[in-house]
């Protein structure tokens, strides 16, 4: 008697063990989200997720972060382990390669208010979503580069800040010293360091519908904007550092090595936290021949994967990570909302007008999932120019008959 | 009970019927039994060896689509033929060869060298030792940025220090030139590798008896000879042994460079077999080409082991 009770005891016990979870989980549906972001941006996330776990309470947010570096690699294993996440925060430019890899839901197709929702971003942030006839993601946060200028240097020297492209080449040669100070430094040869003042000075890249790359990265405005950079690093105006292994320009700046960088929103709290005492000045990109400044456009997008598990969670995390509640959040640790009905609002940091100006004419990088592969070969094109082993004009020939031969791919 | 005592005592002379069965069945054990004992690694083996391996040799012959495998594409051997053909990968197979013709030769020179030393009896021997082991057990990429900061062509020790001693009037820039740039990529490669090489060559040397040493001084023999006529001689299996462990090492060099050139920089000319076939595979997700050139790596290091054991393997007589 005393056994069977034990055993019925046993028994009941392990039943509940595992049929109380189950009751639980079948409540609870978790939405995995994984993202890049900094410390603070992480902090804040965490507060924002509690806020809508409160709301929704039969969601369970479940983030996880990455390195920038390692983030495409891991997005591959999940996907291709059968393990993804249900919604991520891609970088702006690996949206149209994921898309190609059949990895994403086509944000049209699965938004039945999509039209009116779209009309709500910033035109530019939103076209980075676009490609091959869909928009497979929606604009979460955008930035741009602007130039940061030593304003102690500027003064001792008599300047202004420079408002077109001759001027700050100019100002870039006259701040130079030797190898004591370069009056500009850009951080390598990839495309992102050179991309504004290339749009600023009229430069493209391929056509708008992405077929062909001939008679805009070699047209006379593309050879123009690369002789403009390549003639102020032959005059000892550019440092040399971006042909690798010299002094990063974000620290060389601080420093007072490099007068004068183009770089993103994020260097405030870079500066906050690494160079408290140094001042940062932003100006607007100089504008080229024809009178306009642009930049390019960063920022990540939000995308929701083809094998998400719970679609509607997932897209009631999607609608929060779109608010304006939680865009403002995020602006408090310096990223910029996408949301045009929150230009000018009163609650953003000060700092942020000169890049939400810049925004409205900076343009995005070609949409293509050969992107990576095209960042390379104008990166290649760009050191041939630099080491004088091609004019900036074969140099760019070259990079034309290479990128087409990709987009026929 | 006795009846059975007595045939299990029974030898293969006389067999009963059930005995007979009992000494089949024993050594069918007796050739089963290690395999038994095998196959649990047998199965880890297979599952994250060979089956991957073979995984990846399909992959090779595709324009593999990760994600969707259904929808790649068979290309035959095209991956392969347009790999070889490309001039990318040709320089990255030149540079991976010279890094292995430089680093295995100086290692071994070297770590010979550091072995004899080592090998005296001297103070503090179990010191030198262990400071000689240490860049081996310290990760890659923590030496990596080491270097990385060393070579730096406008805050760099090592261009402080050619400045200073007069050697070079400007900056060099180590990072910006191909060339240069293998001179920090070797450096580190020797670094890295010669504490291992001395203590495998400090095993060797252990192993030949000492009585042959003392043979020879009494013949008249003198340093220069013993080690000539003994030392070498009896150290080859362990000369042979490193030689291909290292060149293979070498063949497979990878975070060094992927670190320090930025995968390629500049121009694509410093790309070694594996951070090419990384570019390929993760930057480019070309899964096909990443596959076909770690196949085609496979096929150079194989090779090239084979050449040198059939080459340098011989009996060693006393």
């Amino acid at each position: 008697m005393k056994t069977k009770a034990f055993t019925l005891t046993i028994l009941l016990m392990l039943f509940m063990a595992f049929a109380m979870p189950t009751v639980q989980a079948q409540d609870k549906t978790t939405v995995r989200y994984w993202h890049t972001m900094s410390d603070p941006e992480t902090a804040k996330l965490e507060e924002l997720i509690a806020t809508f776990e409160a709301a929704h309470p039969e969601i369970d947010i479940e983030a996880t972060r990455y390195a920038y570096d390692d983030f495409r690699q891991a997005l591959l294993t999940g996907l291709a382990g059968g393990d993804p996440p249900d919604v991520a925060r891609l970088d702006i430019v690996w949206v149209p390669e994921f898309a190609d890899l059949g990895a994403l839901e086509a944000m049209d197709e699965v938004l039945p208010d999509f039209e009116e929702r779209a009309s709500g971003f910033f035109p530019g942030p939103l076209a980075t979503n676009y490609w091959d006839g869909h928009y497979w993601g929606l604009p979460l946060n955008t930035n741009t580069q602007v130039l940061l200028y030593n304003k102690a240097q500027f003064e001792e020297a008599g300047l202004e800040p420079p408002t077109t492209v001759t001027d700050f080449a100019e100002a870039a040669c006259t701040l130079s010293s030797g190898e004591e100070r370069y009056g500009y430094a850009l951080g390598g040869t990839y495309f992102w360091a050179p991309a504004p003042l290339f749009y600023a000075q009229g430069g493209s890249i391929t056509d708008e519908e992405v077929t062909t790359a001939d008679g805009y990265l070699n047209s006379d405005a593309s050879v123009a904007a690369f002789q403009t950079l390549v003639d102020m690093y032959k005059a000892g105006c550019i440092s040399p550092n971006l042909l690798g292994g010299g002094i990063g320009t974000a620290s060389g700046h601080a420093d007072g090595l490099y007068s004068m960088i183009i770089d993103g929103p994020w260097m405030v709290d870079i500066y906050a936290n690494d160079y408290p005492d140094f001042e940062v000045n932003f100006a607007p990109i100089p504008a080229g021949p024809d009178g306009t400044t642009s930049s390019v456009v960063g920022g990540e997008n939000v995308v929701l994967f083809a094998d998400a598990a719970e679609k509607d969670a997932a897209l009631a995390w999607i609608d929060f990570l779109l608010s304006e509640e939680y865009q403002l959040g995020m602006a408090e640790v310096g990223v910029i909302p996408t949301l045009s009905s929150l230009a000018g609002n009163e609650a953003l940091p000060e700092y942020f007008g000169v890049f939400m100006e810049q925004l409205e004419t900076a343009q995005a990088r070609t949409p293509s999932p050969h992107w990576s592969e095209i960042d390379n070969i104008i990166n290649n094109a760009f050191q041939y120019m630099l080491r004088d082993e091609k004019s900036v004009q074969q140099a760019l020939d070259d990079a034309v008959a290479e990128i087409n031969a990709l987009l026929s791919r | 009970m006795v009846p059975v005592k007595a045939t299990q005592r029974e030898t293969l002379g006389g067999l009963t019927l059930p005995s007979k069965f009992r000494a089949l069945r024993q050594q069918l054990g007796q050739a089963v039994t290690p395999y038994l004992f095998l196959v649990p690694g047998l199965i880890l083996f297979a599952a994250f060896i060979l089956l991957p391996m073979a995984y990846s040799f399909r992959i090779s012959f595709y324009d593999w689509n990760i994600i969707r495998p259904e929808r790649s594409e068979y290309l035959e051997l095209k991956n392969y033929q347009d790999i070889i053909e490309w001039p990318i990968f040709r320089r990255a197979v030149v540079n991976t060869l010279a890094y292995a013709a430089v680093t295995v030769p100086a290692q071994i020179i070297l770590g010979l060298g550091l072995a004899l030393l080592l090998n005296q009896k001297i103070p503090g021997q179990t010191f030198f030792r262990t400071v000689y082991y240490l860049p081996v057990i310290t990760s890659w990429v923590i030496v990596t940025l080491l270097f990385e900061y060393l070579f730096n062509s406008q805050a760099g020790l090592i261009n402080y220090w050619l400045q200073r001693a007069g050697i070079i009037d400007d900056p060099v820039r180590w990072f910006a030139d191909e060339k240069l740039a293998m001179v920090p990529i070797h450096l580190l490669g020797i670094w890295k590798g010669l504490g291992w090489t001395a203590v495998v060559m400090l095993a060797g040397l252990q192993s030949i008896p000492r009585v042959l040493y003392e043979a020879a001084a009494v013949d008249g023999a003198d340093v220069w000879a013993q080690f000539r006529r003994i030392t070498l001689p009896l150290m080859r299996p362990t000369l042979v042994f490193l030689l291909v462990f290292l060149t293979i090492g070498a063949l497979n060099v990878y975070i060094s460079g992927l670190l320090l050139t930025d995968g390629g920089n500049p121009l694509d000319r410093t790309h070694f077999v594996l951070t090419l076939m990384y570019e390929e595979t993760f930057d480019y997700f070309e899964f096909g080409r990443g596959a076909a050139i770690s196949y085609l790596l496979t096929g150079l290091v194989f090779l090239i082991s084979l050449v040198q054991i059939r080459l340098l393997q011989r009996e060693i007589e006393y």
